[in-house]
């Protein structure tokens, strides 16, 4: 393929991609390290925060479960609060692994290695989260399985025409694909944690998972023909996923809800939130964990450009609805948008609106892009815009449609809030234990960009400075 | 043991052998030992000797025994029902005849009972005084028979007391020559009215007070000013072109005879061609009414001012000098002239008896007495007012004149004005005896109470308003052993013997019904639940008033009214009415002071709309040195420097049922209204104590200050001032502009695939036209496809008045949330009825709104938005055209509400079904299913009546009749404003309706096919009236 040839002459041109003149070894032991010391009291007091988050998410699911629905701010205009603003974060959330995964995967992006497997491993705990939402925010959590096409006796099948459903398959097909990306694409690290475990009992759990790994030349090429179907079989499903999510919306006849434009529009905003967390995450974890170089300052400029990007690309999806709707000239339709910007919710809408399509314009900046601080305050700003764009789409939406009779007010609970903070306990104590007990970077991989592994690369080098390229 | 011999029959070795081996055959030890332990006939068959079968007989007949036990029906005995009770099969609802009386006037009322059990009331349509219709507290006085809190104890100084504990009082009493008074209740029992008179006649020192709780009966107070006599006035409003109100809300829930005003003034508005006739409403009111909603002219005036309008009017037409009449008062009366005695003009019952009077003479002069207003004879002779007689009886009770006090469902401790004493007074007399529902504020304060029998538990006898008689029969013995009757205890206390309600109305009886013939004649009654040809007679006499009118006052002004949904607070204990909300201002669970908005900023008062609920500024009403703290609302229409309160709320009943309380994880104790003590207690404010006499319903010079406190107030509606043009919700026109356009309301409609309209440009094709659902080949076959459902409702018609609301309630189990979750908006009312504000632009856009109202129930689209998004087709679409909820099949996603466009669907936010008390579980409906936590619910065009109707005529091997089918809120609609039936008869009334040219959908542009049409509005205003003479 030429693409190889074009790769290997286009690295003297690009930046190094690791830093710190790391060979493979130490990129195994930096990485490796953290799955065999004892973590640092940091992650101690992190786990602590986010298994007691967890615990009131359990806590609140039993009581919600107990009591009903009514426990939540929900009300008859307003059907769908925050489990389902919830969800649709969640889910955009889940967005970047799989794009980093995959469509940069087959887009060359050899910058993807650095993160990839922390971004994976962030969508795969996201989904988990979100599905979570859409389970428990049922009226009647005991036989969600309806929505299942189980055979039965009544031939009672599930009504394939609700776009329900097809989030059921959506969601499940994409955290189903993503996992066995992620576990494919971690079984070459896995066995060299495996080759590296002291512990009998370790040894035992990682070898099971390392799939009898030996690094022999007809297990990477079956590992990398695999890993390339899966990223093509998960390229699709990045960009379906959210387009499905958004048809809930978009299929319903509601104004605010009934437009056209929805899945781009989604599958954006899915993939600048997913960037956004994966920037929040990775900026602590390369900090705490001293991987700076791996996980260098480049990869961090990289991912705010495509935040800049789908940045805009949101921004410029709102500005359209407000064009389509007075376009439209249906009172129905531009009543639903002055009254985002101007009605009981207008605060939200401008939170939105600053957060979305404002403060990403900051990376046209260079040294802006460039600045670890400012980077990680704006993702954190970005994921609140998104989730309130997504309350914003939900609950404005509903509360005033079409007869002015039933135009009601949505209050959250205390409920909602803790629910929602708990759900990040759950992600975040997965993530902890994906940082504990995973290589964190997918260290095979990031080996194959050093300019080391170029099997030509000592034809042109002095053997004395080989990080000199 | 039950034996069947159909089942347990001598069972005969059959011919055939059958073998299956050799070994076999031949019984071989071995083979007879393996068979033995497999489980071949017998070996399931336990070692007691009860088999399985002999088990389940037992438990069927254990299980019918159960459910027979839980019955109660009008016999002493429990039998099976192989003695089943004529008439009676279990699961087939059986209808009666009786009726209810309702501020002194018999309801007729038709009782629909299973199996023993009264759980639903309709209108008697037979009756002569009846469409067949009924009110809102025709519908709730089901749930009152049901009242958890209902007094269960005769009580005597706080303790039970056993019924003969009251029977020994009696006779002492009735030895010791004691003196009696008796505060009763209006009534027009006559059997009541005998047994008075056997009391006046028997006891030397007899006081008998009718106490009304709203006060002086202006009307009839001021009929006997001007006739001498108290006449009752019965108006024709569907032969009438021209309509005054001068503060009369005739159309009105409260209203003794509303419902029948409401039938014959919608029949004098239905449009059914251009050519038809419409008459002429002018309100003249203080508050907005639901008459006020129906005006064609509504001039909102201070109390004070509309006598003056009256005696404008009067002199006008040259009858009376009074004030200089102006250009509208002019025109009225030039119209009511020119109309030939084809006009009303009626007077509320806040004006006084003055106006009243003044009122009969202007309707006499233009000639409206005997063509449009017959004047009845109740035979009654003049009365002086309880504004009189009450405060000489309490003087007497103060002075230790009255020894036995008997109190017949009244609460004089509650209602009374301070000023009269009475509450002091009650503690001088020896034996207060107190005759209730519950143990409420008089209850508690005498020394005996009696629980009252509910009119489903007793017999009594009543006469409807225009005087026909009609008979009380009850459908189910008390609920509590103790519960008496009124007509029970007063033979009592006439003979100190116990007798049955039964026999004491037959007495009465026989003075009315042939002797010979008596059984057969009483049977009838019975069964048609009135005695024809015994109405009033109908006099022409000559009135005459020249009376002086009460001077206006400049003070503020407090109108107490009685409670649209409570009444004077007898139905406060009822959730249905608690959480029913106010046809106007659409409060639930409260009580307010009613301000215009003018006034509300005069006061600096605000009332402000916040995340879904009003929080209210506290106002501290003062007058006749009382003071009661209020929150204030603004309701535009309202007259300025005028305030309305409501009687019936801020009641204190007591009651023996425990408290609910669940631990803090379990949200039971707060969603279940009924958890903490009696509903009524603590919801609003007591307001008749500001009035000192009982002949005040206007206070003249009231003080309001704000409190400085905060109130918040839940509606079921925001407000909303209504843009016709932009959102075509409600459309309407005058009555000119139908008659050019009768299809004004389809002006501009947007066109859609599937609707009548065309369009100039464009063809839009219909998105899968041949492969809907309906068209397929399992709807053509279903039997069920022969009839198409849909419903017309005419907003010409409707008044608003809620009762549709209740049946509908009443019908099909909805639950009651409580104050708290309607604020959340988690209200179960299938109906609603949408309130808006109209105005026709103008600087001053909340001082003279018109009000619209619009019924809305689940539409039933042909293209059901919630269905197709359902994952799990919870909601589906039946063979006749209905859209149906299958309870069990839903796992309450809420997404089918979200995207309905009308927002009629309902969520069960909490488990409410739960915890419904025992009694009122007897109130529902055995026909639809109680709903569980989790799953929607909504209006199901009353499918189980569709369906039973169906049944019936299947096993009677017809057809359905044409219009059979009725639904709960068209049956109780006493405007007769909705239509329901078979859209593939042609001459069905719904058909026939759907005809109609004002008809419309709602949000047909949205291409959902709504099988539910409204008729549009239409008024019938004066041009020649100016503006600036109706503001």
């Amino acid at each position: 393929m030429s693409t190889s040839t074009d790769h290997t002459a286009t690295i003297p041109a690009e930046p190094p991609l690791v830093t710190g003149n790391l060979g493979f070894h130490d990129i195994t032991q930096l990485v490796s390290y953290h799955t065999e010391k004892r973590p640092p009291s940091v992650w101690y007091m992190t786990l602590l925060v986010s298994s007691t988050l967890l615990s009131i998410l359990l806590i609140l699911i039993g009581y919600l479960v107990w009591n009903g629905v009514g426990v939540w701010g929900n009300n008859n205009p307003v059907g769908w609060g925050w489990p389902i603003v919830n969800f649709v974060f969640w889910v955009g959330i889940g967005h970047a692994g799989t794009l980093i995964s995959a469509i940069l995967f087959l887009f060359r992006q050899q910058w993807r290695t650095a993160i990839n497997r922390s971004a994976e491993a962030m969508t795969i705990f996201a989904v988990i989260c979100a599905l979570l939402f859409p389970t428990i925010h049922v009226g009647r959590v005991w036989v969600i399985y309806w929505t299942l096409p189980l055979p039965n006796q009544m031939e009672m099948w599930p009504q394939f025409k609700s776009p329900l459903l097809w989030d059921v398959f959506a969601v499940s097909v994409y955290f189903t694909v993503s996992l066995v990306f992620w576990y494919i694409g971690m079984v070459p690290d896995l066995a060299t944690l495996r080759d590296r475990a002291r512990n009998t009992f370790k040894r035992r759990i990682l070898g099971f998972f390392s799939l009898g790994w030996s690094g022999a030349n007809r297990h990477w090429r079956n590992y990398e023909k695999t890993y390339l179907l899966l990223a093509a079989l998960a390229t699709p499903l990045v960009l379906s996923v959210h387009s499905v999510v958004s048809f809930d919306f978009a299929v319903s006849i509601i104004p605010g809800w009934h437009t056209t434009i929805f899945p781009p529009y989604f599958v954006a905003g899915a993939i600048f939130s997913g960037f956004a967390m994966v920037m929040t995450l990775l900026i602590l974890a390369r900090r705490i964990y001293g991987i700076e170089n791996i996980i260098t300052i480049d990869h961090l400029e990289k991912m705010a450009i495509i935040t800049l990007l789908t940045g805009t690309m949101v921004g410029f999806a709102y500005i359209t609805e407000f064009f389509i709707a007075w376009y439209s000239q249906v009172e129905y339709e531009q009543y639903a948008f002055i009254n985002r910007a101007t009605g009981p919710y207008a605060w939200a809408y401008w939170i939105m609106m600053s957060c979305n399509l404002l403060f990403p314009q900051f990376f046209w900046v260079k040294r802006l892009r460039r600045s670890i601080p400012f980077l990680f305050v704006t993702s954190i700003i970005v994921n609140i815009g998104m989730w309130f764009e997504r309350f914003v789409i939900t609950v404005t939406s509903l509360h005033r449609d079409f007869l002015p009779s039933s135009w009601d007010y949505f209050n959250p609970t205390w409920v909602d809030m803790l629910t929602f903070a708990g759900s990040f306990g759950l992600f975040m104590t997965l993530f902890l234990l994906f940082l504990r007990f995973m290589p964190m970077v997918a260290m095979a991989e990031v080996k194959m960009v050093l300019p080391e592994s170029d099997p030509h690369f000592y034809d042109d080098h002095d053997e004395s400075e080989p990080s000199t390229h | 043991m039950i034996s069947l011999p159909v089942i347990d029959g001598p069972y005969s070795e059959p011919d055939l052998k059958m073998w299956r081996s050799h070994p076999h055959l031949h019984q071989d030890p071995d083979l007879i030992e393996v068979a033995s332990e497999e489980l071949i006939p017998g070996a399931s068959e336990g070692p007691t000797g009860t088999n399985r079968r002999h088990f389940m007989q037992l438990l069927g007949a254990s299980m019918a025994m159960a459910g027979l036990a839980a019955c109660r029906r009008p016999v002493e005995t429990i039998m099976p029902f192989s003695d089943r009770p004529e008439e009676l099969i279990p699961g087939v609802a059986l209808n009666y005849a009786t009726a209810m009386n309702f501020r002194g006037v018999a309801r007729p009322i038709l009782a629909k009972s299973y199996d023993g059990r009264p759980v639903k009331l309709e209108g008697n349509p037979d009756h002569p005084n009846a469409s067949g219709s009924s009110s809102v507290f025709d519908q709730a006085s089901l749930l009152q028979l049901y009242d958890p809190d209902r007094s269960k104890q005769i009580l005597h100084n706080g303790s039970n007391a056993s019924w003969q504990d009251v029977l020994n009082l009696l006779q002492q009493t009735l030895s010791g020559n004691r003196r009696i008074a008796v505060l009763a209740a209006p009534d027009s029992s006559p059997t009541r009215a005998r047994l008075r008179v056997e009391l006046e006649n028997q006891f030397s020192s007899f006081e008998w007070i009718d106490y009304r709780s709203e006060g002086d009966d202006s009307e009839a107070l001021g009929f006997q000013m001007a006739y001498g006599l108290p006449l009752r006035p019965i108006y024709d409003f569907q032969n009438a072109e021209i309509i005054v109100s001068l503060d009369a809300d005739f159309l009105g829930t409260t209203a003794a005879n509303g419902n029948w005003n409401t039938y014959s003034f919608t029949q004098g508005r239905k449009l059914n061609g251009v050519e038809d006739q419409m008459s002429r409403l002018y309100v003249m009111e203080s508050t907005y009414t639901s008459t006020g909603t129906m005006a064609d002219h509504r001039l909102r005036m201070r109390s004070d001012q509309i006598s003056d309008f009256a005696s404008q009017l009067a002199t006008a037409l040259g009858i009376y000098s009074g004030s200089t009449p102006d250009a509208l008062a002019s025109e009225i009366a030039r119209e009511l002239l020119n109309s030939n005695g084809q006009c009303i003009l009626v007077a509320g019952e806040t004006q006084p008896p003055e106006v009243h009077a003044l009122c009969a003479l202007i309707n006499d002069t233009v000639g409206a007495v005997g063509a449009t207003i017959s004047l009845l004879d109740t035979e009654q002779s003049p009365q002086n007012p309880q504004s009189q007689t009450l405060p000489a009886l309490v003087d007497d009770m103060e002075s230790g004149l009255i020894d036995v006090l008997l109190m017949l469902g009244v609460n004089p401790v509650y209602d009374a004005p301070p000023a009269l004493g009475f509450h002091s007074a009650l503690e001088r007399v020896n034996d207060s005896i107190h005759l209730g529902l519950h143990v409420d504020e008089t209850a508690q304060k005498s020394t005996w109470h009696i629980p009252m029998a509910h009119f489903l538990e007793a017999w009594g006898d009543g006469r409807s308003w225009n005087g026909t008689l009609t008979p009380v029969q009850p459908l189910i013995a008390p609920l509590y052993d103790n519960a008496r009757s009124e007509i029970e205890i007063l033979h009592a206390l006439s003979t100190g013997q116990i007798a049955s309600g039964y026999d004491l109305v037959r007495q009465t009886w026989t003075s009315v019904l042939d002797d010979q013939e008596f059984e057969m004649q009483w049977r009838r009654v019975l069964h048609n639940g009135y005695l024809e040809g015994t109405g009033y007679d109908s006099v022409t006499t000559e009135p005459s008033f020249d009376g002086p009118l009460a001077d206006s006052h400049s003070g503020l002004e407090l109108i107490l009214r009685l409670d649209s949904t409570l009444l004077d607070g007898s139905f406060a204990n009822n959730a249905w009415c608690q959480e029913l909300p106010d046809p106007i201002t659409k409060i639930v669970w409260d009580n307010v002071a009613v301000m215009s908005p003018k006034t509300a900023a005069d006061y600096g008062l605000v009332c402000r709309y916040s995340k879904g609920r009003y929080i209210s500024d506290v106002v501290r009403i003062s007058a006749n040195g009382q003071q009661v703290d209020l929150p204030i609302w603004i309701l535009p229409g309202h007259a300025d420097e005028t305030i309305s309160v409501n009687l019936g709320y801020g009641r204190n009943i007591s009651t023996t049922r425990p408290q609910r309380d669940t631990p803090f994880w379990d949200k039971d104790d707060e969603t279940d209204v009924y958890a903490k003590g009696t509903l009524a207690t603590g919801i609003g404010t007591n307001v008749s104590i500001l009035r000192n006499t009982f002949s005040q319903s206007v206070i003249p010079d009231a003080n309001i200050t704000a409190t400085g406190q905060k109130w918040t107030i839940v509606t079921t509606q925001d407000h909303g001032i209504l843009d016709t043009k932009s959102r075509p919700i409600v459309r309407m026109a005058t009555l000119d502009e139908y008659r050019e356009d009768p299809a004004f309301a389809l002006q501009d409609e947007v066109p859609t695939p599937s609707s009548d309209v065309k369009t100039d440009f464009q063809e839009y094709p219909e998105l899968w036209k041949d492969s809907h659902p309906a068209k397929s080949t399992a709807f053509r076959d279903s039997d069920y496809w022969q009839n198409q459902w849909g419903m017309v409702i005419d907003l010409n018609a409707c008044t608003g008045c809620n009762a549709c609301i209740v049946a509908c309630q009443a019908e099909n189990n909805i639950q009651v949330v409580g104050k708290k979750e309607v604020g959340n908006g988690r209200e179960l009312h299938w109906l609603r009825i949408d309130r808006y504000f109209v105005t026709d632009g103008g600087t001053q856009l909340d001082a003279d709104p018109q009000i619209v109202m619009q019924p809305i129930p689940c539409q039933h689209c042909e293209n059901a938005p919630c269905e197709s998004v359902c994952p799990v087709a919870a909601t589906v679409h039946s063979p006749d055209g209905t859209n149906q909820m299958i309870y069990n099949r839903c796992i309450g996603t809420r997404y089918c509400a979200n995207n309905c466009p009308y927002k009629v669907r309902r969520y069960n936010f909490y488990n409410w079904s739960k915890t419904i008390p025992e009694t009122v579980q007897m109130a529902q409906n055995p026909n639809v299913s109680i709903r569980f936590r989790g799953v929607m619910e909504k209006c199901s065009f009353c499918i189980q009546r569709i369906r039973e109707t169906q049944k019936r005529a299947g096993l009677e091997k017809r057809s359905l009749h044409r219009d059979e089918v009725v639904t709960a809120c068209q049956q109780a609609c006493p405007a007769e404003a909705i239509t329901f039936g078979d859209l593939n008869d042609d001459q069905s009334q719904v058909s026939q309706a759907m005809q109609n040219a004002r008809g419309y959908k709602l949000l047909a542009e949205l291409n959902i096919k709504p099988r539910v049409s409204y008729l549009a509005r239409v008024r019938n205003p004066n041009l020649d009236l100016e503006p600036a003479d109706i503001s």
